[in-house]
């Protein structure tokens, strides 16, 4: 018998899933091989074995986890409702921009006029006034949103 | 396809689908009884993974929330017991790297290994002893062995999962899953004899 043949029919008892033909072909070579046949009876011991092995999850890790898995998830949910809220001020604070600027820029053309300013001193008020509010919400939304991000990154940990 | 496989392989696609969508809802009910159908199986593997009841334990937490924060991942095409062993051995290995600098070869410490508990169903004094002794000798024996043996050993022969499922699970082509299992087996077997396995006697 070859050295080849044993380790495949070792390799065969522990692969298990096996078709008619290596099913019988592993039989005749354990009825001819008193090593192998071994071989087979101490991995069925050993299989038998580790399959009745007794391992239990403690009931109260099991509930720990459920009121963890809860309140992460309720956590969760409102940094989602949260950030939808801030996505929505931000889609309305944008429509507004757009929908105002042609009559803020109108008034601010109307009031140099009537200033008597130069038209770069009102065109440069009107970018103030139309920029800072924006860089200000947004340095707010972002911050709120990293705020927001690093909780959820210390939780994790 | 027979009728009666048709309705198991139908009722099976069918399950996995709806854990698929309360996962995606992260639907709190749904985890509980994920958490409860799992519990032991989960924990098993964790803790011959790491060799160690109190990290499987904080692990087997961590599995779960990272379960409800990337439940959206899992397709429901495939088995849900192999995406979740998948999570956790990710988990394991991530902590690990954060731990120190090793691979998952590298996981184990022998010393820190715990026994596993039995399981209390009121057997005779004796049985519990004799229960408690097989368990320890086969958790030392499957301690002992490497981390990729012996986490293929409990994935097929402990959580029943097949090859296919195994190399899904560990990244590992179904070749190498084959080459572990053997020799993982090998090596169990020789250590719980006491010494090498030398079955090549025609």
């Amino acid at each position: 018998m070859t050295r080849d043949a044993h380790d495949e029919a070792r390799e065969l008892i522990a692969l298990q899933d096996l078709s008619i033909a290596q099913q019988r072909w592993l039989q005749a070579h354990l009825d001819e091989c008193v090593g192998c046949r071994e071989f087979a009876e101490d991995a069925s011991h050993v299989v038998r074995s580790l399959r009745s092995l007794p391992v239990k999850a403690d009931p109260r890790l099991v509930r720990a986890t459920q009121m963890r898995v809860r309140f992460h998830a309720a956590r969760l949910r409102e940094t989602r409702e949260r950030m939808w809220l801030v996505g929505m001020a931000c889609l309305g604070v944008g429509l507004s921009a757009t929908l105002t600027v042609p009559l803020l820029w109108r008034l601010f053309a109307w009031m140099g006029e009537q200033a008597g300013v130069s038209t770069a001193v009102w065109q440069v008020g009107f970018a103030c006034v139309w920029i800072v509010p924006a860089l200000v919400v947004s340095a707010l939304l972002l911050l709120r949103g990293t705020h927001l991000t690093n909780r959820e990154g210390s939780q994790e940990l | 396809m027979n009728a009666a496989t048709y309705y198991f392989v139908n009722g099976m696609e069918s399950e996995t689908r709806s854990i698929a969508r309360g996962l995606r809802r992260r639907d709190p009910d749904l985890l509980d009884r994920l958490i409860e159908q799992y519990q032991h199986r989960l924990l098993r593997y964790l803790l011959y993974l790491t060799g160690n009841r109190d990290l499987a334990e904080d692990l087997f937490q961590e599995t779960w929330i990272r379960v409800l924060e990337r439940g959206h991942q899992y397709d429901g095409k495939h088995e849900f017991s192999t995406w979740l062993y998948a999570v956790a051995r990710n988990l394991t290995i991530d902590f690990m790297r954060k731990k120190r600098p090793v691979s998952l070869d590298g996981l184990m410490e022998n010393e820190d290994y715990t026994p596993p508990e039995p399981v209390d169903s009121a057997p005779m004094a004796w049985e519990v002893l004799e229960q408690q002794e097989q368990a320890d000798l086969i958790g030392a024996a499957l301690v002992s062995m490497p981390t990729e043996y012996r986490e293929t050993v409990v994935l097929r022969f402990q959580e029943g999962l097949n090859l296919d499922e195994i190399a899904a699970v560990t990244g590992s082509p179904l070749g190498t899953v084959k080459s572990r299992l053997y020799r993982g087996l090998n090596l169990l077997v020789s250590r719980l004899r006491g010494g090498s396995h030398d079955t090549r006697r025609a």
